[in-house]
């Protein structure tokens, strides 16, 4: 009996054997649903809820967020996962079948009388050989975009149909290269990403400039202008209401609008004072004015506005106002008293777009944009969503390769050759240390094996045809899907990010060893501090 | 005059329960006809728009949230019908593997307002006692695809992820979910022409608390306008009544969970919010709900949520005709200026429903024979003191023709001095200036009764006939229509509610909530959110006189 059972009777407690068989069958539980995503030529998962609403997706970090996890030990590798996304953005699917794999090899090890202590030591061992190999296939690139291009597509490939893919790469590259100041990280909140329910997702642009949610909110105002000063402001232009007029006390309506009137003066002079700037830059020439207010404009000076020509757009996004001013120049203005034309951005055409209820204004034409949007559009709200999860790694990816100045072959290779250097390793070491390097050697093959199922291959002959292979080549050898004979991914442009596997090769070790190094799970008195 | 339009927001379960009522009432009153003319400007809640397939459509301005598991058969778009069927052919996938939960059964309701004949759902039975589990169960409106927003990390009725501390709000709201509910705002806001403010309704004894504050803080930055705010509490838990000790225990911690959740953030609304009305149809509201409010001639379960919520959004409803009539120029910003006076931002909401006479009797007479208040108080352990109180009190549905005997018939009715008043207005403010002494009182009348149709919960007594009138030889069975009182007040009596708060809060040890240590609330943060809303009381304490 547990120690735990004097204490409390009611504590539920798996002890030993029973512990470990506990962690290892959730984990291969989740590996399961998982495995059949990974690579490009893995399945979709459609998520349907019992109210009908729809999602597809086979990002790993989508999937395991819609999936309600209830076994504590799997959620904890869930969890790992969601690490790796946020930092890395990628890797999430690798990092669920590697901890599954793990400890899964280490089963037959400790089946056999094995202590899962002398296990985590070969796997921490072979951990450091393994990022040796890494270290030692990585590759320097420089940011060209070329060099980018495959980063992206590798990634998105895994994400998106292939067709798509490819018009997303071009669109992600372009957008971190707009964005990107050389010597500084790019700052993937400046790529916006605007969604339109409309025509086929193959419509998914990139748009120097930028797109709003919203239209000027007055029938008369022009649709389109060219050639157009930009004024970015957070100043509000509507009358409220100040809350000093009682309802007890107050009942005359003459001095309730005197009072109106006092105070809607105070707002009609700032309007003025924009119309001021407008008259002196814009007349005469063949210029036109847009605003772009944070704050309301109400419709008596949105019909002021109307009467000169500008066109005024209220409550615009916070973070808009930001990209605004790197898109096309100029400050945002917080008083309306020192206008001058220094404040002022410039964009090259302005036009609005009405798609039933919603509006969308764009910005476009700008001379330098260092702010630009990524304008996804599908058919339906899932299909929307599913860009716009798959754009995000697509940036991030990109972003990575940057940071790391060097990427890896993709296509499996990294494991193959990790594998293949840790069994020669494993030569070396002395004692029971070298059956972890042995069962972590095995695991890693996880990943080019279930690329290959996912493709329709036999994974046995897989492997061994690409480990033949890679004897004998001294460069590194993945798996090309659509044939299943062993390729040099580098040739073809499979590339992967450093980083990503960098982290997992971490997360992984460290997340499978705490597991088999349990040996009592409890679970007492929680109800109580939880439930 | 332009629409001054309001835009509603809800969080948590509870308080979706009390909107579904609220949303069903006002749709349900929506004439079609043309003919009928209608008080109330459905403009400042309802919004104009249009689908795709250029349908025009009329939704709720409603943002809501709740956790997942929690909508059942309502879809997260909203309910709309949706143009854009799943079209398979549009996009190749190679392979989709489909996982579908199991289709939630619809209840016969929703089944007829889903049909394309709409059947008379008001000859129909529906036993929604035993059927409404969710509060979609028996909401009626359609709502805009913006307007349900899913907390996913949480599930509803879970044990091990339950939503229940004011951080875990908090942190949801810095999370994605409150990017996209901010931007969600910002939308509707961007609609509008001239915005009176913001109405907010949230359950204050779990996470919602967090999460709505968390809103109400980016609101009061974000926007120079008045927001509007009914704390609610539910009128019942599941670990209310304990019959053993270890769920006695378990029942104590929950209670002290939810105590610690709404002294929060009733001091954070002392800080953001314009105004502030706790509100619960249990009595005393924590620690344990306590006996429900007792209502002349309802009989309601407070177990069931579907009961009580209807009572507190019957509440709402009468509240907020003053600043929706089409009549008049009142504003919620009038309304936070008039009750919130000495920076007293907590202020107290009373009912009664129905405001049930004589059929046979007029008002002089009712008002004249009745000893006890004709409201009863819905705020939370709070007494309505009648002297030194501000208040702004609603009538609806007392038809003047039932205000006095005319003058031949007078006979005594003439020596009351209230029969000198000439409308309903008059003989309510006669009556509040000399039942509160030192007060000061705001009457707003309005002519139509609160409409109750299915599925408002028939909780009425016998003896009511078709318009909510005591008759005692009563043939019909339902109760259609009923005439209903609601009031907000203010005064120093409030400094009792917040005082008792206050003590039973302290005396919780703060080293024994682990759970709220584990999100992130520290000891000191704590105890500096005693001393504030300690200082808050004092607003109510110095004897001002009016």
């Amino acid at each position: 009996m547990a120690a735990i059972s004097l204490l409390n009777p009611k504590a539920e407690f798996a002890r030993a054997a029973q512990a470990l068989a506990v962690n290892i069958s959730a984990a291969k539980g989740i590996q399961d649903v998982m495995r059949t995503n990974l690579g490009p030529k893995g399945t979709m998962k459609m998520l349907v809820s019992g109210a009908g609403d729809i999602k597809i997706t086979k990002d790993g970090n989508v999937l395991l967020h819609e999936m309600q996890i209830q076994h504590p030990t799997a959620s904890l590798i869930a969890r790992a996962s969601t690490a790796q996304d946020d930092a890395t953005g990628d890797g999430t699917t690798s990092t669920v079948l590697l901890i599954g794999e793990l400890l899964k090899q280490a089963d037959i090890y400790i089946s056999e009388g094995l202590h899962p202590r002398i296990l985590t030591e070969g796997f921490d061992v072979a951990k450091n050989k393994a990022m040796e190999v890494l270290e030692s296939i990585k590759i320097p690139v420089d940011v060209k975009r070329e060099n980018l291009l495959d980063v992206a597509r590798t990634s998105l490939k895994t994400k998106v149909h292939p067709s798509l893919a490819d018009l997303l790469t071009d669109a992600c590259v372009d957008a971190v290269l707009a964005v990107r100041t050389p010597g500084k990280p790019a700052d993937l909140h400046m790529v916006e990403l605007m969604e339109m329910q409309h025509k086929t997702a193959t419509e998914t642009t990139l748009i120097k400039g930028i797109v709003m949610d919203h239209g000027a909110r007055h029938p008369d105002m022009p649709k389109r202008v060219e050639n157009a000063y930009i004024l970015t402001c957070n100043v509000s232009l509507e009358y409220e209401k100040t809350e000093v007029n009682s309802g007890f006390f107050y009942k005359s309506a003459e001095d309730r609008e005197k009072l109106i009137a006092a105070e809607r003066e105070f707002i009609d002079q700032r309007v003025k004072k924009i119309i001021a700037l407008k008259k002196k830059l814009c007349d005469g020439t063949d210029k036109n004015f847009v605003v772009i207010n944070q704050k309301g404009i109400d419709p008596l000076s949105l019909d002021a506005f109307a009467k000169e020509g500008i066109v005024g757009l209220r409550r615009a996004k916070r973070r808009n106002m930001e990209r605004l001013a790197l898109a096309c120049g100029g400050i945002a203005m917080n008083t309306v008293d020192d206008l001058s034309e220094e404040c002022l951005g410039y964009a090259g055409l302005v036009y609005e777009h009405v798609l039933g209820e919603e509006k969308y204004t764009f910005v476009e034409n700008c001379k330098n944009p260092q702010s630009v949007t990524i304008l996804i559009k599908g058919p339906n709200k899932h299909t929307l969503l599913q860009i716009k999860d798959a754009v995000r790694d697509g940036l991030r990816a990109i972003n990575n390769a940057i940071e790391d100045k060097c990427v890896i072959p993709g296509a499996g290779a990294f494991e193959l050759k990790a594998n293949m250097e840790l069994l020669k390793y494993k030569d070396t070491v002395k004692g029971k240390a070298r059956l972890g390097i042995q069962a972590y050697a095995e695991a890693l093959l996880v990943i080019p094996k279930t690329l290959a199922v996912n493709s329709g291959y036999d994974a046995q002959d897989t492997i061994v045809k690409l480990q033949e292979e890679s004897r004998l080549s001294p460069d590194p050898i993945g798996l090309d899907l659509s044939t299943g004979e062993a390729i040099k991914p580098m040739d073809l442009g499979i590339i992967d990010n450093y980083i990503v596997k960098k982290q997992i090769l971490n997360s992984c070790s460290v997340i499978a060893s705490n597991l088999l190094l349990v040996d009592e799970i409890m679970r007492a008195g929680m109800s109580s501090l939880k439930g | 005059m332009s629409t001054r339009e309001i835009l509603s927001l809800q969080f948590g379960h509870y308080s979706n329960f009390v909107g579904a009522h609220f949303w069903n009432t006002q749709e349900l009153s929506f004439d079609y006809t043309g003919t009928v003319k209608t008080e109330i400007n459905h403009d400042i809640l309802y919004r104009e728009g249009q689908t795709l397939n250029s349908e025009v459509t009329y939704t709720p301005r409603l943002l809501l949230a709740d956790v997942k598991g929690a909508l059942k058969t309502l879809p997260e778009s909203g309910g709309l019908p949706d143009e854009s069927e799943f079209e398979q052919s549009n996009i190749q996938w190679e392979a989709v593997e489909k996982i579908e939960e199991p289709t939630p059964h619809k209840n016969k309701y929703l089944k007829d307002i889903d049909s394309e004949h709409p059947l008379d759902v008001e000859a129909k039975e529906y036993n929604f006692e035993d059927n409404v589990q969710t509060w979609t169960d028996f909401l009626y409106p359609r709502l805009h695809s913006r307007s349900v927003n899913i907390v996913k990390e949480y599930q509803q009725g879970s044990d091990k992820e339950s939503f229940d501390i004011y951080n875990s709000g908090k942190s949801v709201w810095k999370s994605d979910f409150g990017d996209n509910f901010s931007d969600n705002i910002r939308k509707y806001v961007e609609e509008c022409d001239s915005m009176q403010g913001f109405q907010v309704n949230f359950d204050c004894i779990d996470g919602f608390a967090g999460l709505a504050l968390g809103c109400i803080e980016h609101l009061a930055d974000e926007y120079t306008k008045p927001i509007l705010v009914y704390p609610i509490i539910p009128s019942y838990f599941p670990d209310t009544n304990p019959s053993n000790q270890s769920e006695r225990d378990t029942s104590n911690l929950k209670d002290s969970t939810r105590l610690v959740n709404m002294a929060l953030s009733i001091q954070e609304m002392s800080d953001h919010a314009s105004l502030f009305v706790p509100m619960c149809t249990g009595e005393k509201g924590w620690r344990k709900p306590g006996n429900p409010r007792l209502f002349e001639h309802l009989n309601y379960n407070p177990q069931l949520y579907y009961h009580s919520s209807a009572i507190l959004a019957a509440a709402i409803d009468t509240l907020g005709q003053k600043y929706r009539l089409k009549s008049n120029i009142y504003t919620l910003s009038d309304l936070c200026a008039d009750m919130t006076g000495y920076g007293r931002k907590m202020a107290a909401a009373s009912l009664r429903i129905p405001f049930a006479m004589n059929e046979s009797q007029y008002l002089i007479e009712h008002l004249n024979e009745t000893t006890k208040p004709i409201y009863t108080s819905i705020t939370p352990s709070c007494k309505i003191a009648t002297d030194k109180i501000f208040q702004l009190v609603t009538v609806r549905g007392v038809p003047e023709s039932h205000l006095k005997a005319p003058l031949k018939e007078a006979k005594e009715q003439m020596n009351i001095p209230a029969y000198r008043c000439n409308n309903v207005k008059e003989m309510f403010e006669l009556y509040f200036q000399a039942n509160n002494f030192l007060s000061a009182t705001n009457v707003t009348v309005c002519e139509k009764p609160l409409e109750l149709k299915t599925p408002f919960p028939k909780i009425f007594s016998n003896n009511l006939n078709k318009y909510g009138f005591v008759d005692n030889n009563n043939q019909s069975k339902r109760v259609e229509t009923c005439p209903v009182i609601a009031g907000h007040h203010n005064g120093n009596f409030l400094a009792d509610m917040i005082e008792k708060l206050h003590r039973d809060v302290s005396r919780i040890k703060f080293a024994k909530l682990h759970k709220f240590r584990e999100e992130g609330l520290e000891a000191a943060e704590f105890s500096e959110s005693l001393d504030k809303l300690s200082e808050f009381k004092d607003n109510y304490e110095d004897d001002f006189e009016l």
